[in-house]
């Protein structure tokens, strides 16, 4: 027999209830920390990152814009001081363009492991470490309970953890706060150098997940923009849930 | 005995330069992207500068002053134009860590007026804490005509000298003719300093810093020097600590700021109070800190004076009668060994920077095996016996001993003076990121122990115009260039992607001349690509025969690209070539900007839909070798942007990184 629940506002409070519930104590510290672009902040559903949590970015292709979106979100959360770490294993991050979107050389520690084994642990130490802002780091392969581990490591270390990982990790498990798609859209050619970028929120925890938002990255300011969807309005259609 | 030198960083400053003397100087740093001030001399004082101010309010404050002061018009302002010009050259020394006083250009104006006809204008530096620790470390040479043993306070910004005068009064002709006589020896030397003699390092560093009630504009306004010279040092007689002791303030322990906080706001000001309280709770309330330098004060836990100069060999040996390959017997002996070494290292008041650990194995055979070696390295001295114990630890898990253990060997191979407040490692300020910088150091030695020295590092960005070397990593630990020289990077630089490869990729890029009739192209053969893509050569292959050749990493298939610097940053085969009279092959080769149309890359056609560029790099030419490239920021028709380079000298094309 199934009970039908009726009163709206019991509803409600159970709803509540389990948004508390999901949230571990460690993890309602602090205020959030901004991603560095007020849209993106607004599709979040507490108005950026929180603490003490994961961050996953699938990253669709080479040269999506990945990776310049999470430094924006790195850059908000060493303000409150700590450091950034990148953990490069292929040694292939270029520190220069880094310190042009805003980081600190200063607060910034490289960490190239060898093996995928060491980049592993050596991710887990860095999101242990209370004295790190946010780690921003490349995994190849997750599995659940590495995944889990890496989770708990940022509830313990407080920091913001920020994983871009491939668009074929889309069907994984995930144990992070916040699953991202940055996909990038064709150039418009009145856009000039202004670069489209689209992003899916596939998983958030305590929020509505399938939104989409367009930005645009100014590459002389590097500020953020949301870029006006009229052209596409089979992606507006897309977007809105049509 | 404690000699203080009140200030001793501007003490330092207007020792170097006397024309400084009684005037306003404020010594600055960089706190979180604001330059504020740290030292400020007593004139500074007196117009309102303190400490922790933001530089550009106290230079403000000077400023009106100045107006204040009542000087003629012309000449006021003439000094405020002055005033900005110094903090403008402060600001200049920010990224150039440690000018030393005396590199200044000396100041006309200070030539031409008698130092205290009037005052001059605030004059403002970059502080400089090892500088200032260097000239008290000559002090505390020259102090060795009082006392052989002779030693710094143990502070990040020590200002007081400790003395070993035990038995050696006498040859002074008592206590107080000895501290009369370093009295006036320091005052000679232009320095104001406060002596204090007791049972225990503690007492006599209360004595030193809180016997007088020291008004800060009393000791450095004009030579007052002079005017104290009687009253300056205080002797606490034998026996007498404890009764001298009690009505200090807490502050008197040489307790952390914080300590002191709390005991004021739980109403405890004064040592009398604190000696009232039980012993037990203290440690559990206040930290072991509290407890510890009460007891030093009072002489229950002994304190030596920290010897300045050479440590001693630090090192401890054990050799096994029975030969083990238990890993609880072996870890159990480095840890006795490592004990033994912080031991000797707390005594000297010094930490260890790195610590080489020998592991002398036996094999069955007659060849005596290598003995292993293990090594750690650290972001900061420390003595802390447990957390070295764990960083070799972590070395002795992922290693295999050749053969039974017969004996081994621990040594500090390096040491620096332990600091009670670690230096900041990095440039933040306040007291939450010193909580930071503390895990910082711990994580970073855990990531070094294990990964090794060289794979956790630091950025140091370089003024250099070729892309792959425009930075330097240097490892964090055992590293003594702490501070980051970063050269401003030129505001106009064109945007770099997140990603460079560490060996850019050949690609295949059809290309044209914009405006010719002639399709510039590159293929291997020498044929005519067509212009646009998606065409294909007869047997409907791919047109560029040398293109999506690759070696197993992906990256470039030719054999002339293994040339690599010794540092292995540079990978270009072509740098080292030029042309017949040694000049650059291309130098006079206008910039023609191609239009780009597609590339192959990874085996897929990319179409490309707009591209800028491109910026010319030509460097190199001082490392002998050459490189000529025109790099073009390229975005497909999928929105994906990567970076290319056409190499001047044969026109080949390279990917070298993706905007991520």
């Amino acid at each position: 027999m199934k009970e039908q629940c009726k009163d709206p506002i019991q509803v409600e409070t159970l709803r509540r209830e389990i948004a508390r519930l999901e949230q571990s104590p460690a993890r309602s510290r602090g205020r959030p920390i901004s991603s560095g672009c007020d849209p993106l902040d607004r599709l979040l559903p507490e108005g950026g990152f929180r603490r003490a949590a994961l961050a996953e970015w699938l990253s669709a292709g080479e040269g999506s814009g990945a990776t310049t979106l999470a430094l924006g979100a790195a850059r908000q959360a060493c303000r409150d001081g700590g450091a950034l770490v990148v953990l490069d294993r292929h040694r292939e991050f270029y520190p220069p363009a880094a310190v042009r979107l805003g980081i600190e050389p200063e607060e910034l520690i490289v960490v190239q492991a060898g093996s995928q084994a060491d980049a592993d642990w050596a991710l887990d130490q860095a999101l242990r470490c209370r004295g790190v802002a946010a780690v921003l780091a490349w995994p190849e392969r997750l599995d659940g309970r590495t995944f889990r581990r890496l989770q708990l490591a940022a509830e313990e270390g407080g920091g913001l953890g920020l994983l871009i990982r491939p668009l074929v990790s889309r069907g994984e498990p995930s144990w992070a706060d916040v699953r991202l798609l940055v996909e990038p859209l064709p150039a418009e050619p009145l856009l000039s150098r202004k670069r489209r970028l689209r992003i899916h929120l596939l998983r958030c925890r305590g929020g509505a997940a399938g939104q989409s938002i367009d930005l645009e990255i100014d590459d002389e300011t590097y500020s953020v923009h949301l870029a006006a969807r009229l052209a596409h309005p089979a992606a507006h259609r897309r977007a809105a849930g049509a | 005995m404690c000699i203080w030198l009140p200030d001793w960083p501007i003490q330092q400053l207007t020792a170097a330069r006397p024309e400084l003397k009684g005037q306003a100087v404020v010594l600055h740093e960089t706190q979180r992207g604001t330059e504020r001030v740290v030292a400020c001399s007593a004139r500074a004082v007196a117009l309102g500068v303190t400490v922790g101010m933001p530089l550009a309010e106290a230079t403000a404050l000077a400023g009106g002053w100045k107006a204040e002061g009542g000087r003629r018009k012309g000449e006021g302002s003439g000094f405020r134009v002055r005033g900005s010009g110094v903090r403008g050259q402060g600001s200049g020394f920010l990224h150039q860590r440690f000018p030393r006083a005396d590199d200044y250009p000396p100041d006309p104006s200070a030539f031409r007026l008698p130092p205290s006809a009037f005052p001059l204008p605030p004059s403002a530096f970059p502080s400089d804490p090892l500088a200032d620790r260097r000239a008290l470390e000559a002090l505390a040479e020259w102090s060795a005509r009082f006392s052989p043993i002779v030693g710094l306070e143990n502070s990040t910004a020590p200002e007081s000298l400790l003395l070993d005068v035990t038995g050696l009064a006498h040859l002074f002709g008592g206590e107080a003719s000895l501290a009369e006589k370093i009295l006036g020896d320091f005052t000679r030397r232009g320095l104001t300093v406060r002596v204090a003699v007791a049972d225990t390092i503690g007492a006599a560093w209360a004595m030193a810093h809180s016997a007088f009630s020291i008004q800060h504009s009393a000791f450095s306004t004009q030579h007052s020097a002079f005017s104290i010279q009687h009253s300056a040092f205080t002797l606490v007689p034998p026996g007498e600590v404890l009764p001298t002791l009690r009505p200090l303030p807490v502050a008197a322990l040489r307790l952390p700021a914080e300590t002191v906080e709390l005991l004021r706001q739980l109403g405890i000001d004064c040592v009398g109070q604190l000696e009232a309280l039980p012993r037990d709770e203290l440690s559990s309330r206040f930290g072991p800190e509290l407890l510890r330098r009460w007891d030093q004060a009072i002489g229950r836990l002994a304190e030596p004076v920290p010897m300045h100069g050479q440590p001693p060999q630090l090192e401890a040996d054990c050799s096994l009668e029975h030969p083990t390959t238990r890993r609880e017997t072996i870890e159990a002996v480095l840890k006795q060994l490592i004990g033994q070494i912080t031991q000797m290292l707390l005594e000297l008041g010094h930490g260890a920077m790195r610590l080489e650990c020998r592991l002398d194995c036996i094999s069955a055979g007659p060849a005596r095996p290598e003995p292993v070696q293990l090594s750690v390295g650290l972001f900061r001295p420390t003595a802390a016996a447990g957390h070295l114990c764990s960083l070799v630890q972590m070395q002795l898990e992922r290693l295999r001993l050749p053969g039974p253990l017969s004996g081994v060997h621990v040594a500090a191979a390096a040491t620096a003076p332990l600091l009670e407040e670690q230096q900041e490692l990095f440039f933040l300020g306040d007291g939450l990121s010193r909580r930071h910088d503390r895990y910082l150091a711990e994580l970073v030695e855990h990531l070094s122990s294990r990964l090794g020295h060289r794979s956790v590092l630091r950025v140091c960005l370089l003024a250099d115009a070729q892309p792959e070397l425009a930075w330097r990593y240097d490892p964090l630990v055992e590293n003594s260039r702490r501070r980051n020289s970063r050269k401003q990077l030129p505001a106009e630089l064109p945007p770099r992607p997140l990603r460079l490869l560490r060996r850019p990729v050949v690609l295949s890029v059809t290309s044209l001349i914009p405006g010719g009739l002639s399709q510039f192209s590159r293929s291997e053969n020498g044929t005519v690509p067509f212009p646009d893509d998606g065409i294909r050569s007869e047997n409907g292959t791919v047109p560029f025969p040398d293109d999506g050749i690759r070696s197993e990493h992906g990256t470039v298939p030719f054999p002339d690209d293994g040339i690599r610097s010794e540092n292995g940053t540079v990978p270009f085969p072509d740098d080292g070539i030029r042309s017949e009279n040694g000049t650059v092959p291309f130098p006079d080769g206008e910039v023609v900007p191609l239009r780009l149309l597609s590339f192959q890359f990874c085996g897929r056609d990319q179409r490309i839909a707009q591209h800028w560029g491109p910026e010319r790099i030509e460097t190199g030419w001082w490392r002998n070798r050459i490189v000529g490239r025109d790099y073009y920021q390229v975005e497909t028709t999928t929105g994906h942007r990567y970076w290319f380079f056409r190499r001047l000298r044969d026109g080949r094309w390279f990917m070298h990184g993706m905007f991520e």
